[in-house]
């Protein structure tokens, strides 16, 4: 009876490191599977949908301009944006555009003049349907398919 | 938008979640049941109450972020029950008698995870009152130091008295004072990294926008010669320096306060004596003067730890009684004792993987990720 109770209880915590190291291999193997999904999308190339400039100022766009999306998506006027707006209206990092579950976001990255959707102040994270019109600085865009 | 939707057709159900809590679930219960026949030499079902409790809990956050069709991450809730759960099983080896609070904590943790997700989040509000949080910080960071609410526990005055318990207030003192780091440097990075003057290849930005940097040193210092919390300061300067740097570019401003860190210690170290013996204890903890005075919580911890060896000494077999506070201070040498090498490792990289999937570290834009802290 004392044996059995010592091999189990031996039982009980040896089961409990493997338990342990079966949940860690689950979430690594989780999460390399989250990683291929995000990276598929992120790598996807541009042309999931357009923004066309609607409205521009000297030395941005050109009115008509269809700008490729990809998955995510940085608006502004610092260089390392995705689409540089050349405005000075608009934030070095104004606004992030980003295609998730199925839907296209915007989402006002904290920008000094705020990102306006359909006339629409943005207040953190708002849907964009296709020809909803997207204006940031002085600049005008419509996102299309 | 109906066909953008059926484009998507994946992500209705939230399976990863859950099978990783069933996981989570085997653990816990394991955990106990190990712990517990240990304790009373009998298996019996009453050691499946408390992981029981903490499971639904567990799953009933599971369930209402299927309810509320919440399309995130699917990891990190698994990870972070994983490591309470683990916490649970600890609380209960080591200080059973406070299992109950620390339940009530899990559950008031719970809470506000569903109630961050829930309530609309106008994170602007955390920009414009940025002085208000540098404010509350800075008191909450003082609080210990003052006569009638500030507590001094084992020689580090970090705790005030709040109703019959203490708090650390450092603890939330580190979460405002990153917000305010944010949005600090968000409206002046410009400033900073575009210094109009350069004296060799050092930018010098005007004065006025150098007083925050140098008032945080100050207080980091403080800190450290007040409450006698050296991990405080150097976790605190660290997390302003790597803002600092994160925000402008300048890795001479980084190099400048590491100096500053390094020269404040040295100072430090000849001047007070709970430096000196903080950093003699890391430095030769087995020196016959230290042996059986400050660094027998420590040496007691290295013996702990090579005690466990490879896969451990068993759950609740183990003698983290020889470790004087360990269960506030050492519960990872006590965890370390009792499942191993492999049982630490596998602890850590959970905390790696948690930390490597946190929304900051995917996010390097300087705004955003601390927002999304």
């Amino acid at each position: 009876m004392e044996i059995t109770f010592a091999v189990l209880l031996w039982g009980v915590r040896i089961l409990f490191l493997v338990l342990l190291y079966l949940f860690l291999i689950r979430v690594f193997s989780s999460l390399q599977r989250a990683l291929a999904t995000e990276n598929t999308i992120a790598a996807r190339p541009t042309g999931l949908a357009h923004l066309v400039v609607q409205r521009t100022v000297r030395g941005a766009f050109r009115v008509g301009d269809r700008l490729p999306l990809r998955a995510v998506n940085g608006l502004g006027r610092d260089a390392g944006n995705d689409i540089v707006i050349n405005d000075e209206a608009a934030s070095a990092k104004h606004a992030l555009v980003e295609f998730a579950d199925g839907e296209w976001w915007v989402e006002d990255a904290g920008s000094t003049n705020g990102t306006v959707v359909n006339g629409e102040v943005v207040r953190s994270r708002e849907r964009l349907q296709y020809g909803d019109e997207l204006a940031i600085g002085r600049v005008a865009l419509r996102l299309e398919q | 938008m109906i066909h953008a939707q059926a484009a998507v057709p994946l992500g209705r159900g939230r399976f990863t979640e859950l099978s990783l809590l069933i996981w989570v679930a085997t653990l816990a219960i394991t955990g106990f049941v190990a712990v517990l026949a240990t304790e009373t030499s009998s298996f019996r079902p009453t050691a499946v109450v408390v992981p029981a409790v903490f499971l639904a809990l567990m799953l009933s956050l599971h369930v209402f972020l299927v309810g509320i069709r919440f399309r995130g991450d699917q990891i990190l809730l698994p990870i972070a029950a994983g490591l309470t759960a683990i916490g649970l099983v600890l609380v209960q080896r080591l200080a059973s008698d406070l299992l109950l609070q620390q339940l009530s904590w899990s559950i008031i943790a719970a809470g506000a995870f569903a109630a961050t997700i829930v309530v609309p989040r106008d994170l602007t509000a955390l920009a414009r009152f940025k002085w208000t949080w540098a404010l509350l910080g800075l008191l909450l960071l003082i609080a210990p130091l003052l006569p009638v609410i500030g507590r001094e526990i084992n020689g580090a005055r970090i705790w005030i008295k709040v109703g019959p318990g203490s708090i650390e207030p450092w603890e939330a003192v580190k979460i405002l004072l990153v917000i305010f780091f944010a949005a600090y440097l968000e409206e002046y990075r410009e400033v900073l990294s575009h210094a109009q003057r350069r004296i060799g290849p050092f930018p010098v930005p005007p004065v006025p926008y150098l007083v925050p940097i140098v008032a945080m040193w100050g207080i980091a210092m403080l800190v450290m010669v007040f409450e006698k919390d050296m991990g405080a300061t150097v976790l605190f300067f660290g997390i302003f320096l790597a803002m600092l740097f994160l925000a402008t570019g300048e890795a001479f401003y980084a190099i400048i306060g590491l100096g500053l860190l390094i020269l404040g210690g040295i100072v430090a170290y000849q001047l007070f004596g709970h430096v000196q013996a903080r950093v003699d204890t890391w430095l030769r903890p087995f020196d016959e003067d230290l042996r059986f005075g400050t660094g027998y919580q420590l040496v007691q911890g290295l013996y702990a730890l090579a005690n466990g060896g490879l896969i451990g000494v068993g759950l609740g077999n183990g003698m983290p009684d020889r470790i004087p506070i360990v269960w506030s201070d050492f519960v990872f040498d006590a965890f370390a004792e009792e499942a191993g090498l492999a049982g630490a490792i596998a602890l850590l990289a959970l905390y790696l993987v948690f930390l490597y999937r946190s929304p900051a570290s995917r996010f390097p834009s300087l705004p955003t990720a601390a927002r999304r802290l």
